[in-house]
């Protein structure tokens, strides 16, 4: 940071107070869920790791995390293929109707999920995917998608079309030139965005709580009606987990991006 | 050389429109078999759009493209097997050396073992055996060309494409480079077609020379003939310098003429063959810097013109002088140092001379 503007102090401590804000609720849970108490709170007399136990050796829980698990995998194939698929269909045609494809393929990003629920439920039942796996991973895997487009989008422009031109030149078919070419060079784009796409069905309420009823029940669901039903602090120690899972998936992708271009 | 395993190309009535604006106007050319041709013009002529055409990257507006007389005008760019080398040479950054030359032989589904001997033997062929296994980034500007170069013969087409090949490196490096082409060129057989702004580059390699302006194809011809015999005053100005002489003829015979500017007649003879202006038109005549010698005081020539150094560079091999004349305007003479009779001063009056075969008329440009 050599020869940058230093920060004054009310800067900085405008900077630390918001950092502070936006991950407090974070850390608030993590005391809660080593709580000694039998109901949400902070610990009293010590700390305990019993509620984390309670959640693992709970066939409910584990039976929810594998649930949304297994899901997220889907949907983020689905985000991914589809996503990646469009992104690079754009950026090849790049015309003014493929600007538009790209806004229409942001909706789900603009369009409040409440919205898109009540939607996605009026045509999943006839269909009959209400409460189906496959109906959540599709509706998870067609709101992923943004996530996905967004960040091959970003890695495409920083691509250089002549490659493309060279690789067809020299005979490769599209299909060889996808493979060879384009893919190895967005790699790290669709990486981070089928990171994004796992993550935000991992942790998808709205669409579950409208599409989804008993069969399937994912670990959001299950966290939102534990604490409408009672308030055992076994969801603190839940979403401690879902935090760190979270957290690593990020870090994840940081060190690949890091990896991509220091590479 | 051997000429027949390089492909013949023809342009018939190229042209290129962007919308209202015509990049390429109804160019024809030739190229033939084993031929070095280069597309010589400047900036937005329209080199990199012809061979974008014939690469197969841009489809014409009309006319079309001849490949052995067979028109390949609507095959895509993969179907066309011609080798390319871009502006920038566009290697793989994420393939090693030998990664990116055997690329174009793994697209065309070649076993293993054949696909490393031939790799082995481009890279030998541009120098580049210990190479193999850096990544492009690795490699400096010149070499980066050479595995851009042996990525495009490594598959061995008949017909090679380049643009603007040497235009990222230094002096040195492109000189040397040059020779390389060339030596290339010979040993390989194939047809080249070259793009350049670089005159030098046009003049040292090529067997033909295409120049283009405005998009369209003023003259076409080996290089000697164009630098020599100029058809208009843009080629003799872009293929080296040229002093210019505005007059009107008089005296034609079949032989030659006189061109007459303001109180001086200028002995212009004309080669065989070459028709002469008609009588009392205005003409237009070339002549080569280097062509004008400065006389000594008892010297002769058949063309004498006098006037005053107005400014003069030492270039090292040789002097370059601006001499003011008096009926001819400004006239710019370079002259080796071995060769110049007098020390050259500014204001010193001199008489400058040129054989009557030294100017040759042209055309005044289209506007
Ligand atoms: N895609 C395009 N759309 C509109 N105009 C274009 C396009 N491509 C090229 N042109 C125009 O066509 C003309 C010829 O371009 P071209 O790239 O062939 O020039 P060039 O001779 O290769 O020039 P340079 O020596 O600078 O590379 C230029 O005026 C350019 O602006
Ligand atoms: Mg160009």
């Amino acid at each position: 940071m050599d020869g940058a503007y230093r920060t004054g102090p009310f800067g900085r401590s405008l900077a630390w107070v918001t950092a502070l804000y936006l991950v407090l609720p974070i850390l608030i849970v993590v005391p809660v869920a080593l709580t000694d108490q039998r109901f949400l709170s902070l610990p009293q007399e010590g700390i305990s790791f019993r509620h984390f136990g309670t959640v693992l050796g709970s066939a409910e829980w584990l039976g929810s995390i594998w649930q949304s698990f297994t899901i997220a995998v889907a949907a983020t194939v689905l985000s991914v293929t589809a996503g990646t698929l469009c992104a690079i269909g754009c950026w090849r045609i790049s015309r003014r109707a493929t600007e538009l494809v790209r806004v229409l393929m942001l909706l789900p990003l603009i369009i409040p999920s409440i919205v898109y629920a009540i939607g996605l439920y009026r045509y999943f039942g006839p269909l009959g995917l209400l409460d189906r796996f496959l109906g959540v991973a599709i509706a998870h895997g067609v709101t992923g998608i943004p996530y996905v487009v967004i960040t091959v989008s970003t890695a495409l422009a920083a691509f250089d079309p002549r490659l493309e031109q060279a690789a067809r030149g020299m005979g490769a078919s599209l299909s060889q030139t996808l493979r060879w070419v384009i893919l190895p060079r967005i790699a790290p784009g669709i990486f981070s965005g089928a990171i994004f796409a796992f993550i935000h069905s991992w942790d998808e309420l709205v669409m579950v709580l409208f599409i989804a009823s008993r069969q399937v029940f994912t670990l959001p669901r299950r966290i939102w009606d534990g604490i409408n039903e009672n308030l055992d602090p076994a969801m603190a120690a839940v979403a401690v987990l879902l935090i760190l899972f979270t957290l690593l998936l990020l870090m994840a992708d940081r060190a690949l991006r890091r990896r991509s271009e220091g590479g | 050389m051997n000429e027949a395993k390089g492909h013949a190309l023809s342009l018939r009535g190229l042209s290129k429109k962007y919308g209202e604006f015509v990049a390429v106007s109804d160019v024809s050319l030739e190229v033939g078999r084993g031929e070095f041709l280069t597309l010589l013009g400047p900036s937005g002529s329209g080199k990199t759009t012809i061979l974008m055409a014939v690469a197969g990257f841009v489809a014409p507006s009309a006319g079309a493209i001849l490949l052995d007389g067979r028109d390949i005008t609507p095959l895509p760019p993969e179907k066309r097997d011609f080798g390319m080398v871009f502006q920038g040479y566009a290697l793989f950054p994420h393939m090693t050396v030998a990664e990116n030359v055997t690329f174009p032989l793994r697209v065309r589904g070649m076993s293993r073992a054949e696909r490393d001997a031939k790799v082995r033997g481009a890279l030998d062929l541009v120098q580049l055996g210990a190479f193999a296994d850096r990544l492009p980034k690795q490699l400096s500007g010149g070499q980066q060309q050479r595995v851009a170069l042996a990525r495009a013969l490594v598959f061995d087409p008949a017909l090679l494409l380049l643009d603007e090949p040497l235009s990222a490196l230094d002096k040195k490096l492109r000189a040397e480079l040059q020779e390389e082409l060339k030596a290339l060129h010979q040993r390989v057989g194939r047809t080249f077609v070259n793009v350049t702004h670089d005159q030098e580059e046009a003049l040292s390699l090529s067997d033909r020379i295409a120049i283009l302006n405005h998009g369209r194809l003023v003259q076409a011809g080996a290089p000697g003939e164009l630098y020599e015999r100029p058809r208009t005053r843009f080629v003799a100005d872009f293929l080296g310098k040229s002093n210019f002489l505005d007059g009107m003829v008089h005296g034609a015979t079949a032989s030659g003429f006189a061109l007459e500017a303001g109180a001086v007649r200028v002995a212009v003879r004309l080669p065989d063959g070459a028709a002469a202006p008609p009588e009392g038109a205005r003409t237009l005549l070339s002549l080569r810097p280097e062509k004008v010698a400065l006389l000594a005081e008892d010297e002769g020539a058949e063309n004498i013109a006098e006037g005053r150094i107005l400014s003069f560079a030492y270039l090292g091999a040789g002097f370059s002088l601006r001499v003011a004349t008096e009926h001819l305007g400004e006239i710019r003479a370079v002259l080796p140092a071995w060769k110049a009779p007098i020390a050259p001063a500014e204001g010193l009056p001199v008489r400058l001379g040129w054989a009557a075969d030294a100017a040759v008329p042209v055309l005044e440009d289209a506007a």
